[in-house]
């Protein structure tokens, strides 16, 4: 039996892709291999835990691609903002080669191998002061973001400062109006009850959340063939059932917090114009991390769209 | 000369600490004063005031130990003779030493080979291995804190008094005011 | 491996350490990394949890209420705040030793400490009261067993550990389906709560002081109150009144989070202290700024071990095992909260209060989460049986700060504080009985 860690509560797609796999695997090896899952960061903040897998003093870690792209440079593609327009260019790369190589690198910079990923959903943007449908909204809101480089500058690019306030910290801030919104997708959303605080929501498309399932490299060739296999099918199959789960999901989430909560949806009319200052503004900067230009036209070719 | 080596060694932690301290009290109030005021917010600040209150937290764990002010259960020395306590006091530093020894040991380790080369703090950009590198430094620091408080109670006889019971004593010795002090304070307004 | 003997090694080690004299810090540390070493894990593992666990923002929270604390006294803030209460004394019967009650809880207010309180208020009030007639030990006992009140009324540090070591844990499976989604675990939250206990406390304790002074003879002052010295208390103590307020008032209206709260007290105090009393010293702040080293050092080194113990308590599911042992002995609620209470009681004679807190939630939130209390609830019922333990022997801080002050024998004030240690459990046992007390107060507010 094996530890798994899960960065997100009960309930999350994290969460939902762990059960999956560990179902698979089980069902794949009569029983003999399974996995505990220890769910909201029990054993350690998601960074924490690359670490721990690469050392091999846990088995296995589920966390958001943000929170491995430290680690791994390579993957900082895949939170590029507006790199996906939406959830089937997610699809898309994930079946390409383009993913492929995500995983060598995972491998060689990280020590440690993708074997599944979580379709989380896009981050969507709530705040308890006005609806949100253009550019000019955003003016003189405070936005709670995670402290991450990437999301700080993206939304320095919409023209605003946000503020980076820790995870734990971040319902009472908004509750107390220390800051007026938040940015994570509609999972999240509804199991921190956000909505109960937050009554505007604008459906943005900057950031896919897409959260790989990590084993320790060095457990994973400790295994025989047909025990690698069978973690590898395991981890196809259950992001396979992470897509179908998402669509799901969401839907549901949308409806509830619009019935029961009131909550106000908005779209965006100028998505377009947020798109192109992200793109022009926050995606030279990480040309380097990511592995050079050719790469990121590798993968808007990939996308079918066009090349910088 | 030696002198103010010696003594600058000896409240090294304790200067770091008093600075540090300060620094991230008053950069998280800047932080309150331009959201509330300004309405502008610093993004570096909550990521840089937490290492600094890390690094504060470790060095500050060194001083404690110099003040000898580190937590223990006590009350089971009363049965003891004097002879015995000294020597089970004694032989819990050993285990203590034993603890900080091999935790520098894996935390050099970790630092200086597991830790991931690509990891970088993510909105100062600084290599997460410095802010790593407080642990095998205070806790060396700790050791040699520890060997020291026992060297001067073993070697030179001197009894080293944590800082809460020599505040106890100060209070036993000092006379009690005579005055009804509290209605002679002058408001200044 | 089975489960019992982690159990064993993790407790039997760190149970002999303790016992030896070793430092809590290290008895923790020295028994995760036995079990680490008797699992086969690595215990490299130690490393991270080190910074990770010291690492966080609302941590912050201690050394600047810490550092706050130790301003107010260097400003003079906590004497006028004293001085205030005891122009309030009056003709009552046990009058003056009900004002030391509430200027406990005036101060408990603004400092995070127990023993902090009471050397706060027993330099002024155990004076005032001996001046009165009244005897020594009692006035000593009065002031310490009070003292108390300083970690249930708002702020509290002990609250600010509680709430850390309660966030970083989940609330298991099976008790969601057996009880139903619990209330979520804030800072602000568990300063709200801590109110009304803190109020119910405090009447308990005036209510014995009345009896014993009854008993005594113990009478106020003849000439009935004396408006000239309230207002005077007043005027002088204006600014010292803003304080309490500033802190209370930014956290309850939202305006401030817990740590941003203590800032604001710090600088406030600095502002008092320097441009308004003008008793703050250089000398004085390189104190307060060295004190608040040594014990944020001393407190947090320990939650670092404290949260590797933990971690592998989590990881084997012990608390688990916990609960269901317990709940095969009864399974009547109030059973339940006398053991917990009791429990409590007994750590809280021994240990230190925040080393108790970092240790004893990793293990009873669980069990208490599986018998379907909220975890606020029990968090202040926490606080408040180990507060009782500030005031009993053989480690009780406030009775060795109250002694020292009035240099009476320790034994002399031990004794005549029991009572109030009695009365105080009584106080905590209606507390752990009635939730509303403590779960009222958040949700009026809307937590
Ligand atoms: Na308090
Ligand atoms: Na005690």
């Amino acid at each position: 039996t094996w530890k798994m860690a899960v960065g997100d509560g009960g309930g999350s797609a994290q969460e939902a892709l762990g059960l999956k796999f560990v179902e698979e695997l089980s069902a794949r090896t009569d029983g003999k291999y399974k996995a505990d899952l220890f769910v909201n960061g029990q054993l350690g903040s998601e960074q924490a835990t690359v670490n721990d897998v690469s050392l091999g003093t846990l088995d296995m870690s589920i966390l958001a691609s943000n929170n491995l792209a430290p680690f791994a440079p390579a993957l900082g593609i895949l939170s590029l903002p507006y790199a996906f327009e939406n959830i089937d260019q997610a699809e898309t790369i994930i079946n390409s080669d383009i993913a492929k190589e995500l995983v060598e690198a995972g491998i060689n910079q990280a020590g440690v191998r993708i074997v599944a990923w979580s379709y989380s959903g896009f981050r969507m943007l709530t705040n308890s002061k006005r609806p949100v449908t253009k550019l000019a909204d955003l003016e003189g809101l405070f936005i709670r973001v995670p402290k991450s480089d990437l999301i700080i500058k993206t939304y320095q690019s919409f023209g605003i400062n946000p503020t980076p306030v820790a995870w734990s910290e971040t319902f009472t801030a908004l509750q107390q109006k220390v800051v007026d919104g938040q940015e994570t997708p509609y999972a999240a959303i509804y199991s921190m009850k956000f909505a109960e605080i937050q009554k505007y929501l604008t459906e943005t498309h900057y950031l896919f959340a897409l959260e790989p399932l990590i084993i320790s490299e060095a457990l994973f060739q400790d295994q025989s063939a047909d025990v690698q296999k069978a973690i590898l099918e395991a981890g196809e199959a259950a992001t396979e059932y992470s897509l179908s789960w998402i669509k799901e999901k969401e839907e549901g989430i949308k409806k509830e917090l619009v019935s029961k909560y009131g909550m106000q949806i908005d779209q965006l009319e100028d998505e377009a114009e947020w798109a192109s200052r992200a793109q022009s503004e926050v995606w030279p900067a990480y040309y380097d991390q990511v592995g050079g230009l050719e790469k990121v036209n590798a993968f808007l070719r990939t996308l079918g769209r066009d090349e910088i | 000369m030696m002198n103010i080596i010696s003594k600058i060694f000896d409240n090294l932690e304790s200067y770091i600490c008093r600075a540090l301290l300060l620094s991230f009290v008053t950069l998280l109030f800047a932080q309150i004063v331009t959201r509330e005021f300004f309405g502008f917010s610093i993004t570096w600040s909550e990521e840089l005031s937490v290492y600094m209150f890390v690094w504060f937290v470790f060095l500050g764990s060194s001083y404690a130990a110099k003040l000898s002010a580190h937590n223990r259960v006590t009350f089971q020395y009363k049965w003891l003779s004097p002879k015995l306590r000294t020597f089970s006091e004694f032989l819990s530093d050993v285990a203590w030493v034993g603890f900080n020894s091999y935790f520098i040991f894996i935390s050099y380790d970790f630092v200086f080979n597991r830790m991931n080369l690509f990891w970088k703090s993510q909105t100062l950009g600084i290599p997460m291995k410095y802010i790593y590198l407080i642990l095998p430094i205070a806790f060396t620091l700790m050791t040699i804190r520890i060997l020291q408080v026992n060297y001067l109670k073993f070697i030179k006889g001197e009894e080293i008094i944590d800082p809460e019971a020599k505040e106890m004593n100060e209070l036993i010795n000092s006379d009690l005011p005579d005055e009804k002090t509290p209605n002679t304070v002058e408001g200044k307004l | 491996m089975s489960e019992s003997s982690i159990v064993l090694v993790l407790f039997g080690s760190f149970l002999a350490l303790l016992i030896l004299g070793a430092p809590v810090m290290a008895s923790l540390g020295i028994a995760a990394l036995a079990s680490f070493l008797y699992l086969d894990e690595n215990p490299i593992k130690l490393v991270q949890i080190a910074f990770n666990s010291v690492g966080s923002f609302p941590l912050m929270a201690l050394p600047a209420f810490i550092l706050a604390g130790a301003l107010m006294e260097a400003s003079g803030i906590s004497k006028r705040l004293v001085a205030i209460a005891e122009s309030f004394a009056g003709p009552v019967t046990g009058g003056i030793s009900a004002a030391a009650i509430l200027a406990c809880m005036f101060f408990g207010a603004i400092s995070g400490s127990g023993p902090a309180t009471t050397a706060a208020v027993g330099m002024l009030m155990i004076p005032a009261m001996t001046r009165r007639g009244y005897d020594k030990g009692y006035a000593s006992a009065v002031t310490a067993s009070s003292g108390g009140l300083g970690i249930i009324i708002p702020p509290s540090i002990p609250m600010v550990i509680f709430g850390i070591s309660a966030l970083g844990m989940t609330v298991p499976l099976d008790a969601i389906a057996k009880h139903g989604e619990f209330q979520s675990i804030s800072i602000p939250k568990l300063f709200i709560a801590g109110f009304f206990p803190g109020l119910v406390m405090s009447v308990s304790l005036m209510t014995l002081n009345y009896i014993q002074c009854r008993r005594y003879g113990y009478k106020g002052t003849g000439e009935g109150w004396s408006t000239a010295d309230i207002r005077k208390a007043m005027r002088s103590g204006i600014w010292s009144m803003l304080a309490p307020l500033v802190i209370l008032g930014g956290i309850y209206s939202g305006f401030f989070t817990p740590t941003e709260s203590a800032i604001v007290a710090i600088f406030y105090t600095l502002f008092i202290g320097l441009f308004v009393h003008r008793e703050l010293k250089l000398k004085d702040l390189i104190h307060s700024l060295e004190t608040t080293t040594w014990l944020s050092g001393r407190v947090l080194l320990i939650l670092f071990t404290a949260t590797a113990f933990g971690r592998i308590l989590v990881e084997h599911q012990i608390p688990t095992i916990i609960a269901d042992s317990m709940l095969g002995v009864t399974d009547n609620l109030y059973v339940i909260w006398l053991l917990i209470i009791a429990f409590l009681l007994f750590v809280g004679m021994f240990m230190e209060t925040l080393a108790a807190i970092m240790i004893l939630t990793p293990v009873l939130l669980p069990v208490t989460y599986s018998l379907g209390i909220d975890p606020v609830h029990f968090g202040i019922v926490m606080v408040c049986s180990l507060s009782i333990g500030f005031s009993t022997p053989p480690l009780g801080e406030n009775l060795f700060v109250a002694s020292g002050i009035s240099k009476t024998p320790l034994e002399e004030v031990t004794a005549k504080a029991l009572p109030f240690a009695c009365v105080s459990t009584i106080a905590v046992i209606v507390i752990a009985y009635v939730p509303s007390i403590s779960l009222t107060l958040p949700s009026w507010l809307g937590y």
